[in-house]
């Protein structure tokens, strides 16, 4: 079995596959580099990672397109790759909740053109204001939330089609 | 073995301060009461008790904040005394009040040391009255800026504006210069009118730079006050502290001695009964000025617990109950022993101006080992509200040394996963590794001058991190018992194998 994913990293897209070629060993390739590494579930979650006979834990956790994975002691945030290429990860005309609010503001409607950076709404959690921007310049095709509204994170408000480059 | 103080005592608050006060409870014979809203009627502390009541309402107004639904709640489950915790009402001289009126007992302070010592102007002039020192300032607002202009000057700049019925930060303003004291002004009073529908200020003269240092007392109703020493909470972010340990670095024991008989006083002369914390700024020469009161059990009292081996809810019970400290630690050694540090372990993003942030905790690990105490009010599955405070838990550390409970601190901070939402873990490791902390070398404006703490490392992730990212859930798949096939989702996946694990436990 081999498994696939492709990430961002420094802006670039990475492909990873790991092929599991016996019990709890397998090869993995990052970019242009293998490993040999074993592998062997914890107790509660997440995994013991051996490469090079040196072990380390790993957990992880899923937050929409991105994860979150715990290694050795530190956290990494991971970027999946939205369809092919860098080109996909940079500004975006998704419009997300950073994390879970209320929507105390929405300035756009469907129809309107919207500058890159401009603010389409606004978002209160734990009391503090969070003001949302359109990634791109383009124009509003869908507003999903409305003021009042409870809203998780992750979960899109607006979606931006973003103007063609010319 | 004499009797339980109490039959039955009902724990008004959530979290993990809930739990510790259940466990402080249970362990003297005596029955703990929870009360949970709507959106914790899941919530990890609920499962510390043998016995919850729903009291209802989303927000804290509508549920923990709520008076007569906490009463209410007392009645019913026929308790015989509220502990109040931290936060929430603990500090509310009408909740002390009606707990009082309703035939109960309020374990804390009585209303009336709460309402003097509240205010930081009735606080300020009790403490003046006592022979503690306090910060050179005027506290003579009667609403006339002209004249508050003119103390001011005399005072001296930089100084600090204050909200006479502040806290947290909220109305405080620090002015450099004359020039900014207007407009300084106006807007500390707006923001206390705001927050407290007081907007009576205080000037202060700007003691900087200066460290945090807090003296924790108990008292009981028989006049007797003692002093536990002291507690450093000298990192802050946004006026909130962060870490806090015992003993200080610079308090020897001259200074804890000093510093101890002031608390003490102003205990007595407010009649204080039950834990109180009393803080103070010590600037450079070590000289301390009265700051405030916390009228309540300390977020952080495990530190003190931990160098002085005493159980500070297990005091509170008893002196509640009338219990004679002179009985309760009479012969006992309460010097500090060892070093013990804590750190608040928050949902929250460093990086992006500590943002609390909200969601799922996906996994859970706590630190263990020798040594290491996690307070803890969150599990893994538990959704974290932006209806609450954002802290999930503490992890308090116990060594010989300052360096070595700074060592153990760090590995435990390695070893703690709390995965699904932002939280601070990385960057309090960041702090505990950094070289100024080690030094002990602490001052209120410690975080503010290392931004570069609070930013984290820009390193992309390495490729293991990548690797580990496909096989963390296949690792999951293949553990014993939880079959061959790889759910879509590994939320889903790790929720599965924990349920099966335990029924086949049960079984």
């Amino acid at each position: 079995m081999t498994l696939k994913k492709t990430f961002v990293r420094d802006g670039e897209p990475v492909d990873v596959s790991v092929s599991l070629d016996a019990e709890r060993r397998a090869r993995a390739r990052v970019g242009t580099q293998a490993y040999d590494v074993e592998y062997q579930a914890l107790p509660g979650g997440g995994v013991r990672l051996v490469v090079d006979g040196v072990a380390c834990d790993a957990f992880l956790a899923t937050r929409g397109q991105r994860l979150q994975v715990r290694l050795a002691g530190t956290t990494y945030e991971l970027e999946i790759a939205r369809g092919r290429g860098a080109a996909a990860a940079a500004g975006s005309g998704v419009v997300e909740a950073p994390m879970t609010g209320t929507v105390l503001d929405v300035m756009v409607a469907v129809g309107d053109a919207v500058a890159a950076e401009q603010h389409v709404a606004v978002l209160s959690a734990m009391k503090m204001e969070h003001k949302l921007v359109a990634g791109v310049a383009g124009v509003v095709r869908e507003v999903r939330c409305q003021a009042g509204d409870l809203v998780d994170q992750g979960q899109v408000l607006v979606r931006v089609e973003p103007t063609p480059r010319e | 073995m004499s009797p339980p103080p109490f039959r039955r005592v009902l724990v008004a608050n959530r979290g993990e301060i809930a739990v510790r006060i259940a466990r402080g409870l249970r362990e003297l014979g005596i029955e703990p009461v929870g009360i949970c809203s709507d959106p914790d009627r899941t919530a990890t502390h609920t499962l510390a008790f043998p016995r919850m009541i729903a009291i209802g309402g989303q927000t804290a107004l509508e549920s923990y904040l709520d008076i007569d639904k906490v009463i209410d709640a007392a009645k019913r489950a026929s308790a015989d005394a509220i502990h109040p915790g931290y936060g929430f009402l603990s500090e509310n001289p009408a909740f002390a009040r009606a707990v009082r009126d309703a035939g109960l007992t309020f374990i804390g302070p009585t209303p009336e040391a709460m309402e003097i010592l509240g205010s930081k102007g009735t606080a300020k002039d009790a403490a003046v009255a006592a022979g503690v020192p306090v910060v050179p300032g005027s506290n003579r607002d009667q609403g006339d800026d002209a004249m508050l202009a003119r103390e001011a000057d005399a005072v001296g700049f930089p100084l600090l504006i204050k909200a006479v019925a502040g806290g947290g930060g909220k109305g405080m303003r620090s002015v450099r210069s004359k020039e900014d004291f207007a407009g300084a002004l106006a807007t500390a009073r707006r923001e206390a009118k705001a927050a407290f529908g007081d907007d009576r200020v205080l000037l202060e003269r700007f003691v900087h730079p200066a460290r945090h240092v807090e003296i924790q007392v108990i008292a009981d109703d028989h006049g007797d006050v003692v002093s536990l020493h002291e507690r450093e909470c000298s990192v802050q972010r946004r006026h909130q502290k962060v870490i806090e340990e015992a003993p200080s670095p610079v308090v020897d024991a001259s200074l804890r001695q000093r510093m101890g008989e002031a608390a003490t006083a102003l205990a007595r002369r407010v009649g204080y009964r039950n834990a109180g914390t009393v803080e103070f700024l010590v600037d450079d020469n070590l000289d301390f000025y009265f700051l405030e009161v916390n009228t309540r059990l300390q977020v952080e009292h495990p530190v003190t617990e931990l160098v002085t081996g005493v159980d500070l809810v297990h005091l509170q019970v008893h002196c509640a109950a009338g219990g004679r400290l002179r009985d309760l630690l009479g012969g006992r050694d309460l010097e500090p022993r060892g070093h013990a540090i804590e750190v608040r372990i928050y949902a929250e993003a460093p990086a992006n101006g500590y943002l609390p942030a909200a969601g799922r905790l996906q996994l859970v690990r706590e630190a263990s080992g020798p040594g290491v105490r996690v307070d803890s009010g969150v599990r893994t599955g538990d959704e974290v509200t932006v209806f609450y405070d954002p802290m999930l838990a503490k992890l308090i550390v116990h060594a010989p040394t300052r360096a070595e409970a700074c060592a153990r601190m760090a590995q435990a901070l390695r070893d703690s996963v709390y995965l699904g939402i932002e939280t601070n873990v990385d960057f309090l490791r960041r702090v505990v590794d950094d070289e100024g902390f080690r030094a002990g070398d602490l001052r209120i404006d410690f975080l503010d001058r290392k931004p570069e703490l609070a930013a984290g490392p820009a390193d992309a992730p390495p490729d293991l991190a990548l690797v580990a990212a496909l096989l963390a859930p296949l690792g999951v798949a293949a553990a014993p018992g939880a079959g061959g096939s790889r759910p879509a989702s590994t939320t889903a996946l790790w929720q599965s194998v924990e349920g099966l694990r335990l029924w086949e436990a049960a079984r």
